[in-house]
């Protein structure tokens, strides 16, 4: 620091500058720029008690500031006050008004960054640079996808910087995927090697970033030539990243691909961010709730609401069911006004009570069955899909009968059938296609007939499907529900069962409990695929031992 | 006020808005009831669009009066929406409140169902909610709907050919757009709604069966054919050649009169002497493809065949004092086919399909003929030796068996009331509570 100086700023003229000064001056921060403890350096520090006027006299505005102090300043003194900016917006929790802070902090990012000459999309040019897209999965995470070549030298970094100013260095992590596109813009056909032309991947920003547009990508070499390029406008929908980040997967075929590493916390960041969004939002009660219940039905609903009247219509004949407690938990909220017209009248018709918790935002199956999980008064939890229904009345009565019974028992499935009497489920096994890869639920005799004696045997498995599944609620809160980080409805309930495996807790199966399972009339199919390969690889990468071990017991 | 135990007959529509088989049956079946004096009837039919024009008449009520009696009543639901798949009104308001409304006030003391179409298969959850346990419901079964989804006809969508069997692949290779998960899920719903029936009338034995088939329980479907109200014979032709022939019924494939022209064109062209006048209605109606292949097989047949258009039932003595023979050619199983009874009526034997319902009720030889069902050359041969043969058609005609008369049939039926009734005094029954009108809204921020 040339000058050993302490400056304080103020929010004055500029609008735009205030929420970066009421962070970084005003009330709130001081800017000390050189050795206030007689070291060289610059400090940012937050001052408890509003400023007096006579500090506020001594303070400029954040522009004039920037301009007159900071932009004279060496480069790499510059790049030193914005990596302690980005620190400090980091470390600040909540702004007032964060959107205006990160147009503050670009300001102060244009001021002071030192721009690298634009790469140019040429094929003489030794050094090419493209930055093609970046999805915001959260304010500080982000996905990102380009390419960058270098005929020169080696590739010394490649480097992510945020609207705000935010440095990411993405080597050497980055997953590199090959580009012939670019590589033959380039005539190149000899550019091979481990390395792929394109890029790909998470990463995470220091501090948040907000703004939509202002990301630039940069790339310097061994000789120290650099070039940059501007960044494309933030892409912020997030079902649209999870589709784009799970199609990425096509370009692997083993689960040990480095690519996971990049869409396992990109998509676990998308799948948090839905939950958290998928808030309860309303709850109604249609009838008497049964006092203290042994049993709570969790359903979710999603897209086909008009299974409620089907199960209802079944239920209806069993006592059962009105000694539980019975909660939908809508996870379609669009379809919200037609439940609630429709439930009040089918609960006029067939008095069985239920209630109907209505999520704010659609949060997938685990997360709807938390939800309704969550409210839930009952001893056990019955996990049930909306396509099942009942083939004869106490059924769930057997299947509390028969948990209270075993000791250390996890999760509990009962047979479930297809509409033509053939097996859709007797217990979930793990198989490795042949040659090795990701372990894949397989579903132990499906399509062959009920009455087959060996689906007929009451006994441990090592996993049950989801559809109708039956759990201490107590052990179930304490592990903390269905893992929402797999995709739409697959592989949350083997995984469920594989950390009851690890806390020494059996899965059963119970043959003499039927129930039909209509399945797949909710989803595309088409969705499903992309999804499942994720999923699969996920839980493999999370499971691999344990998958191993419970096989071994079974076989 | 009077003792006489209340029935509620309920109709999907009322024969005098517009004729129909079933529900001209159910309405003479109530007017029987009401002259026979041991009970007292109250007959309830659906109407509503496409038989009116508006879907209610009163502001805030589904019902209208019927000419002034006091013992029948409209009430009006609307088809635009009902869910023809699982038949059942999508919104419930008609049955939750308008039915429940009219029952508290009627307090029948049995129910005996004609047809719930329109009304919905759950309108039995609600007479259920309302009447308790104790007041019987029968459910007489006119048609197949609640098994085939193709308008209960039981005929294949892929080959025209009769349906001996359903099931939710083969019902879904019918109806393609429907998956056969659904179809499961239509069967387990209807079948839910009317295991709260006590007792089912079949009109034939073939019904019965394929409802067994389907899952009712046998031993709560009974055999009960249609009541007929007394009729004098129409006065047998004076001729010794017995080769007027004649059809009655809907101008539909499933009734088969393409096949039956199609004879006639046999015959024709063979150069028998026979004729064939065709009455019926709704032609309008048909397929393009049908109408056309009609039409062109009308003017292939015009020296033997003459179209008579509708008829009005009333004129029906004229029409048989016309006839020799009745032909019953349909390409459906049929369950009773009134049009046989009346033939029976007026002593005419029938020639009909060798299937369903129609075998059942014609006996081979006996009483009718048979044919092989949708087949023009059998029934042309058929046709061919029952003109042809000397004195067949005066056996045949001794042999035809008396109808069933309307009034031994309201004893029959009579006879279910009573012991469904005295089942119901027998043990106390305890009606459960009624479901809470309240719907209770729990709010959290």
């Amino acid at each position: 620091m040339p000058e050993a100086e302490l400056e304080r700023m103020t929010a004055t003229a500029d609008p735009a500058l205030e929420p970066l000064a009421a962070l970084l001056a005003a009330d709130v921060v001081a800017v000390h720029l050189g050795p206030e403890d007689g070291t060289d350096g610059l400090e940012i520090s937050i001052l408890d008690e509003p400023a007096s006027e006579e500090v506020r006299s001594e303070c400029v505005d954040l522009r004039t500031f920037l301009r007159e102090r900071l932009a004279p300043l060496p480069s790499e003194e510059r790049g030193a006050v914005m990596t302690l900016l980005d620190e400090v917006a980091a470390a600040e929790p909540a702004s007032a008004d964060p959107i205006a802070l990160s147009a503050s902090r670009a300001l102060v990012r244009e001021a002071l960054r030192e721009p690298l000459p634009v790469s140019v999309v040429e094929r003489d040019e030794p050094q090419g640079l493209h930055f093609d897209s970046v999805h915001a999965l959260a304010e500080d995470a982000f996905y990102v996808r380009g390419w960058a070549r270098d005929d020169q030298a080696p590739m010394q970094r490649l480097t992510v910087i945020s609207p705000e100013g935010s440095r990411v260095e993405l080597l050497p992590g980055i997953y590199r995927e090959p580009r012939p596109d670019v590589d033959s813009f380039y005539e190149d056909p000899t550019r091979t090697g481990a390395e792929g032309t394109g890029f790909l991947g998470y990463c995470e920003t220091g501090a948040p970033s907000l703004l939509s547009s202002g990301w630039v990508l940069e790339m310097e070499n061994a000789l120290g030539v650099g070039r940059e390029f501007p960044g494309p406008q933030v892409s912020r929908d997030l079902l649209a990243a999870r589709a784009a980040i799970l199609s990425d997967l096509h370009k692997e075929s083993d689960w040990q691909t480095p690519l996971m590493d990049h869409v396992v916390p990109a998509v676990s960041r998308i799948q948090q961010r839905l939950e958290e969004l998928a808030k309860i939002k309303d709850v109604w009660d249609f009838g008497e709730p049964a006092g203290s219940p042994e049993n709570s039905i969790v359903v979710p609903l999603y897209g086909r609401i008009d299974f409620l009247e089907h199960q209802l219509a079944q239920f209806v004949h069993d006592p059962e069911l009105r000694e539980s407690e019975l909660i939908y938990v809508l996870d379609s909220p669009e379809l919200e006004t037609a439940l609630k017209t429709s439930a009040g009248q089918l609960f006029e018709l067939y008095g069985v009570p239920f209630r109907v918790v209505v999520l704010a935002q659609n949060g997938g199956y685990s997360v709807a069955n938390n939800r309704g999980a969550s409210l839930a008064h009952g001893r056990r939890l019955l996990l049930l899909n909306s396509d099942v229904l009942p083939a004869a009345p106490g059924w769930l009565g057997r299947m509390a009968a028969f948990y209270e019974e075993q000791d250390s028992v996890g999760a509990l499935g009962p047979k479930l059938l297809f509409e033509d009497d053939t097996l859709q489920h007797a217990g979930i096994r793990f198989q490795r296609p042949p040659g090795g890869g990701a372990w894949e639920n397989e579903h132990y005799f499906k399509g062959l007939h009920r009455d087959l004696p060996a689906a007929n045997l009451t006994r441990r498995v090592p996993a049950v499907s989801g559809a109708c599944m039956m759990i201490d609620r107590e052990l179930f809160e304490d592990l903390g529900g269905l893992r929402g980080m797999y995709v739409q409805g697959d592989y949350e309930d083997t995984d469920l069962c594989l950390r009851l495996r690890e806390q020494g807790r059996d899965t059963w199966y119970l043959p003499e409990v039927e129930l039909y399972h209509l399945e797949g009339q909710s989803y595309a199919l088409e969705t499903r695929t992309a999804m499942s390969r994720y999923n699969v690889w996920l839980h493999t990468r999370l499971w691999d031992e344990e998958i191993a071990a419970a096989m071994a017991e079974t076989e | 006020m009077t003792d006489k135990p209340k029935i509620l007959y309920v109709s999907h529509n009322h024969p005098t808005v517009r004729p129909g088989g079933a529900e001209a049956y159910a309405y003479e079946l109530y007017r029987a009831v009401r002259d026979g004096g041991e009970f007292e009837p109250l007959f309830l039919a659906r109407t509503g669009p496409p038989v009116s024009i508006s879907s209610r008449y009163h502001e805030g009520t589904l019902l209208t009066g019927v000419n002034e009696d006091p013992n029948q009543y409209f009430f009006y639901t609307d088809t635009l929406e009902y869910d023809w798949l699982n038949g059942t009104p999508r919104g419930k308001a008609a049955l939750i409140k308008y039915l429940r409304e009219f029952l508290e006030a009627q307090r029948p003391d049995i129910v005996h169902l004609q047809h719930t179409l329109f009304f919905g298969y759950d309108m039995l959850r609600e007479l259920r909610n309302t009447l308790g346990e104790e007041v019987p419901i029968l459910y007489t079964l006119h048609e197949f709907l609640p098994i085939c989804h193709r308008n209960g006809q039981l005929v294949r969508t892929t080959t025209e050919k009769p349906c001996r069997e359903e099931s939710p692949r083969r019902c879904h290779e019918c109806f393609p757009e429907v998956s056969p998960q659904e179809f499961f899920m239509r069967k387990r719903f209807i079948q839910s709604q009317m295991s709260l029936v006590d007792r089912f009338i079949a009109p034939s034995n073939f019904l019965r069966d394929r409802y067994v088939d389907w899952g009712l329980p046998a031993e709560k479907v009974f055999p009960e054919e249609y009541g007929r109200l007394p009729v004098t014979p129409a006065p047998t032709r004076d001729r010794r050649v017995r080769n007027r022939l004649v059809f009655i019924g809907q101008l539909s494939y499933f009734k088969g009169i393409n096949v039956l022209l199609r004879a006639m064109k046999r015959l024709q062209e063979d150069g028998v002497d026979v004729q064939l006048a065709v009455y019926g209605a709704n032609l309008e109606l048909q397929p393009d493809e049908f109408r056309t292949e009609f039409a062109e097989l009308l003017e292939a047949t015009n020296e033997t065949v003459s179209f008579e258009g509708e008829f009005n039932h009333d004129d029906l003595p004229t029409i048989m004092a016309d006839a020799d023979w009745v032909v019953v050619p349909s390409v459906w199983w049929e369950n009773s086919p009134l049009v046989i009874q009346e033939a029976g009526q007026h002593r005419r034997p029938v020639i009909a399909s060798d299937i369903g319902g129609m075998a059942e009720k014609v006996h081979d030889g006996v009483s009718g003929l048979h044919f092989k069902a949708a087949d023009p050359a059998s029934l042309a041969e058929t046709i061919a030796r029952a003109v042809g043969t000397r004195r067949l058609w005066d056996e045949l005609q001794r042999r035809i068996e008396p109808p069933y008369e309307m009034d031994e049939h309201v004893r029959s039926l009579g006879r279910h009331y009573r012991e469904l009734l005295a089942s119901r005094s027998e043990e106390e029954l305890v009606t459960p509570p009624a479901p809470a009108t309240e719907i209770e809204s729990v709010r959290y921020a």
